[in-house]
């Protein structure tokens, strides 16, 4: 469904990604790893079209992304919970879903199925839907990002670093409702530091060193995996 | 009474304008946070062009006004397309400097094309007045306050109850993550550029048989308009609002209470004093909301 190939994104001289390849095929959930500035989020917003590709190709459904707008990519089914959430501050949270609408939604199109959808997976959201976006917690923003991003109906979810900077219980939570996610058959892509968590729902995993692919496979190889259980598991 | 009435009446219309001003400066502020210096001149554009459509152009009173606020919606798409995407990455001072030069631009457009000579331009209610408590109201300061209460009706309308008007608040605030949301940013700052001209316009065209229309007209709007935003608090919509009616009411209450020299002594007296005690302004916003 997508694949980088040999992509090359730098900050004015600095290089974040030194041609990272990798592929994900429809269905699939994988989970992309590595340390604090590894390049994690420089991928998922390459891919998303807000930093722009130095060299290599980005390609979704075969077609490739060239220098397409972020907000075309939307539309082709590119979503993204991005770090640090990004929920709209001054916007209640309906409204912050509702904007997820955006890419599908003409003249008087009805969000209010995919907005049950989503409140059926985060019933909270449900509580909270008339309060501002900066009056949520912590784990209610992500959920809120998660689910305006599921609005768009997207076909790949990108969701960069759920469980940061939430409580052990409250990740888990996150994560959860991320396995149901996938369960639907939705193709997802998540960046995380919580090796663990991440690995846990996943597929297949790709282990991001310095901007460069040190390591791929399967989810349950990872995990055993000598190297990533001193680096990453700590044990 | 009668007098005082009378006073408030028109001090509330010519407040309406600065309103409206103030409306359309924070709205650029808002979406773009560009601090409009040109903003003053687009309501002198505003008064022109509607001394071109109907005193120039001679047409009947609401094509004219339609053509004029037309005309004043291409202006604000113009200065989005050759204003601000050229300066949009350049440092805050580039950009402030930039819209005060092409505020001395627009003044000397208008000189060059009607003058330096004031024209009047005719409101429709043109010599009606209305009795209310025994003072004589011109119908035009009346329509002044009933549009303008309208249109703030309708802006809320649309900001709170529309796709387009959420999505124009959510690029206020987060850019990126508006792209993210599948929103055409560059479409929705030129629509805001848009809505601002266009408010703008119907400020001038209802400030026109208020004052004469005089190619000088911007600075003292400007003035008036940033005074109005600051006391209400910079960048909030209702603070514009409340911020406009003050300044307006006490220019006029002032000049016919204390003495005309002093009219406008009262309302920048008041901008200062917030400026020291309170700079957030009455609805003080907070700045995160920014993003
Ligand atoms: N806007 C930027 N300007 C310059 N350099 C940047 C910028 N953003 C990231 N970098 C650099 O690019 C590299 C990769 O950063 P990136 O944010 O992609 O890492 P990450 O894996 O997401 O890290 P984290 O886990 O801390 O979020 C880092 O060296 C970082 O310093
Ligand atoms: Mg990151």
């Amino acid at each position: 469904m997508l694949s980088t190939d040999k992509l090359v994104v730098a900050y004015g001289g600095s290089v974040a990604l030194h041609g990272v390849s990798l592929r994900i095929g429809g269905g699939e959930t994988i989970a992309l790893i590595g340390a604090n500035g590894a390049g994690k989020t420089t991928l998922l917003r390459a891919i998303s079209g807000l930093n722009p590709v130095r060299s290599g190709s980005i390609h979704f459904d075969g077609r490739p992304l060239g220098t397409l707008a972020s907000e075309k990519r939307v539309s082709l089914g590119i979503a993204q919970a991005p770090e640090g959430r990004r929920v709209f501050p001054g916007l209640t949270v309906e409204e912050n879903l509702i904007l997820g609408t955006t890419p599908w939604r003409r003249w008087g199109q009805s969000p209010a199925k995919d907005l049950e959808r989503v409140f059926d997976l985060f019933p909270r959201l449900k509580e909270r839907r008339s309060q501002l976006g900066w009056s949520l917690s912590g784990g209610e923003q992500q959920m809120l990002a998660i689910g305006r991003a599921l609005m768009a109906r997207p076909r790949l979810l990108l969701l960069d670093e759920p469980s940061l900077g939430l409580a052990p219980r409250l990740a888990e939570e996150v994560y959860e409702r991320i396995r149901q996610i996938a369960a639907a058959g939705l193709t997802i892509l998540v960046v995380e530091q919580n090796t663990v968590l991440a690995l846990a729902v996943a597929d297949r995993g790709y282990v991001l060193e310095n901007g460069r692919v040190v390591l791929e496979g399967r989810a349950a190889e990872l995990k055993q995996d000598a190297r990533v259980r001193e680096a990453y598991l700590g044990r | 009474m009668a007098d005082f009435i009378q006073l408030f009446i028109n001090g509330l219309a010519l407040g309406s304008v600065y309103a409206l001003a103030a409306i359309g400066f924070v709205i650029v502020y808002s979406a773009t946070g560009v601090v409009n210096f040109a903003a003053g001149q687009f309501v002198m554009f505003g008064t022109f062009a509607g001394v071109a459509m109907l005193a120039n152009a001679g047409l009947p009173w609401p094509v004219g006004y339609a053509a004029a606020l037309l005309a004043m919606a291409a202006f604000g798409a113009l200065f989005f397309i050759v204003v601000y995407l050229p300066l949009r990455t350049s440092p805050v001072v580039t950009v402030i400097i930039g819209t005060v030069a092409v505020g001395i631009v627009m003044q000397n457009a208008a000189l060059l094309g009607f003058g330096s000579w004031p024209f009047r331009l005719v409101s429709p209610l043109e010599g009606i007045t209305i009795d209310i408590g025994g003072a004589a109201i011109s119908a035009h300061a009346a329509m002044v306050v009933v549009v303008t209460g309208l249109l703030v009706g309708l802006i809320w309308l649309l900001f709170y109850r529309t796709a387009l008007g959420i999505g124009m608040r959510a690029v206020a605030q987060d850019v990126e993550a508006a792209r993210l949301m599948g929103l055409n940013v560059n479409r929705l700052l030129a629509l805001s550029w848009m809505l601002a001209a266009v408010l703008a316009g119907i400020a001038g065209l209802l400030l026109g048989p208020m004052w004469f229309a005089d190619v000088n007209m911007g600075d003292p709007i400007a003035l008036k308009a940033f005074a109005a935003t600051i006391i209400g608090g910079f960048g909030s919509l209702p603070g514009a609002i409340a911020g406009g009616l003050f300044v307006g009411l006490t220019e006029l209450l002032g000049a016919s209470y204390l003495s005309s020299a002093y009219k406008d002594l009262i309302a920048f007296a008041v901008m200062i004093l917030f400026l020291l005690v309170r700079p957030q302004g009455v609805f003080g916003e907070r700045i995160q909301d920014r993003g």
